[in-house]
């Protein structure tokens, strides 16, 4: 098998009308580029021994029709991280195209699996460029740390600031490097996949930079600060997984270039001041399990 | 099941939390009732309501954590609406502005 074989794998999901849209998408694009191979879901999922092996030794490509993810739930059951994912309803709205009401696609639907067929193929293309990951250099800080249960905290003493959505910012001059927090590192669990925002974007603070999705659900980072996008961490789209091992310095998500920080930091909190209101929140859910244990 | 919080004793960067209008109202002429945001949301902000006309309705809405819009991602027909953001961040500033000078 080569190695640069590329297949790909809707959720086929006959549920609702955008699950039709990701099966077509998934039709069209082998359409159009025939190298690329097709996995049926419903297959892979009762057990097929060559589907098993193509995705071993495959680039794979995960189309979603709804936020269950079946397409995604069946990559993770198997240890397999995608090369691209695609989510339907997100460009749905790109497109400002409605869904059906019914499993019978329209005009405007018909033409939403154009459209998605057409960027997969443009990507495919675009990222067979290498890409350069530039490597940023980071000193040891200094960590406030907690334990509860088998659970490891910490917060950075100083030099970042938080919000209450569990996000940090670290002013450097005028621009600043964000990312999530322990608490929000673990809450998520295992970080599987990440979806930047567009270089050069305007964000207000408390505006949502991108999303990242894990085993368990799909979070945003919403933004302590305000300022423009100058770099997103390329990193994580190989190494998503630096989220959750360092959060707070190689896991970083974007860096912004900043506008008024003065004002920004009005609405956050430094280190010691979060590591106190991490803590109150991780204990009032410790005790809400106990009690619902204990129930 | 026992309630996550008591919203009374809430607060969101030192603001009683019952005094920032913040959740999704459902706009219900786009509502599908996929219930994608109800699955999604951790924080029990949704009520399902079988029999009834209106399927699905925001219960608990100082559940709903400020300035997380992520149900609206979920959401498809793009039936879900919050505040302004930056209203809402104005009024916070204002309110803590106004506490610090009852103090």
């Amino acid at each position: 098998m080569e190695e640069n074989t590329i297949c790909v794998l809707p959720c086929n999901g006959l549920d609702k009308s955008l699950g039709v849209v990701a099966r077509e998408v998934a039709l069209k694009v082998i359409d159009k580029a025939s190298e690329i191979k097709l996995i049926c879901p419903v297959l892979l999922n009762s057990g097929d021994d060559n589907y098993e092996q193509l995705l071993k030794s495959s680039k794979l490509i995960l189309i979603d029709g709804c936020v269950t993810r079946c397409a995604t739930k069946l990559a993770e059951e198997r240890d397999i991280k995608p090369f691209m994912k695609i989510q339907v309803p997100d460009l749905a709205k790109k497109f400002k195209i409605k869904p059906c009401k019914d499993l019978n696609l329209d005009e405007d639907n018909k033409n939403l699996v154009e459209l998605i067929s057409d960027l997969i193929i443009a990507e495919l293309k675009s990222t067979k460029e290498v890409k350069e990951v530039e490597t940023r250099k980071f000193d040891e800080i200094d960590y406030f740390e907690i334990t509860v249960d088998k659970f490891y905290f910490r917060v950075p003493k100083e030099g970042y600031f938080f919000n209450e959505n569990d996000c940090w910012i670290k002013p450097e001059g005028n621009t600043a490097l964000l990312g999530i927090t322990d608490y929000l590192q673990n809450a998520a669990s295992d970080i599987l996949f990440v979806d930047f925002p567009e270089i050069s974007v305007e964000v207000e603070q408390f505006d949502d930079v991108g999303s990242f999705e894990s085993t368990k659900t799909v979070l945003q980072l919403i933004s302590p600060g305000t300022g423009s996008i100058i770099a997103v961490n390329k990193k994580l789209e190989n190494n998503p997984e630096l989220m959750n091992q360092d959060p707070y310095q190689t896991g970083w998500f974007v860096e912004l270039e900043l506008k008024n920080f003065e004002e920004d930091v009005d609405l956050l909190m430094d280190g010691p001041k979060y590591f106190e209101y991490m803590k109150d929140k991780i204990l009032k859910e410790k005790d809400h399990l106990d009690n619902l244990k204990g129930e | 099941m026992t309630e996550t919080f008591n919203a009374d004793k809430e607060t969101f960067m030192g603001v009683p939390r019952k005094k920032i209008p913040w959740w999704p109202e459902i706009d219900y002429n786009k509502c599908n009732f996929c219930m994608e945001c109800d699955k999604f949301c951790p924080h029990n902000v949704y009520e399902r309501t079988e029999n009834q006309e209106k399927k699905l309705i925001v219960k608990n809405p100082y559940n709903c954590v400020v300035f997380c819009r992520a149900c609206a991602k979920a959401c498809a027909p793009d039936a879900l609406k919050f505040p302004d953001k930056r209203e809402t961040t104005q009024l916070i500033k204002k309110l803590r502005t106004d506490s610090t000078g009852d103090s």
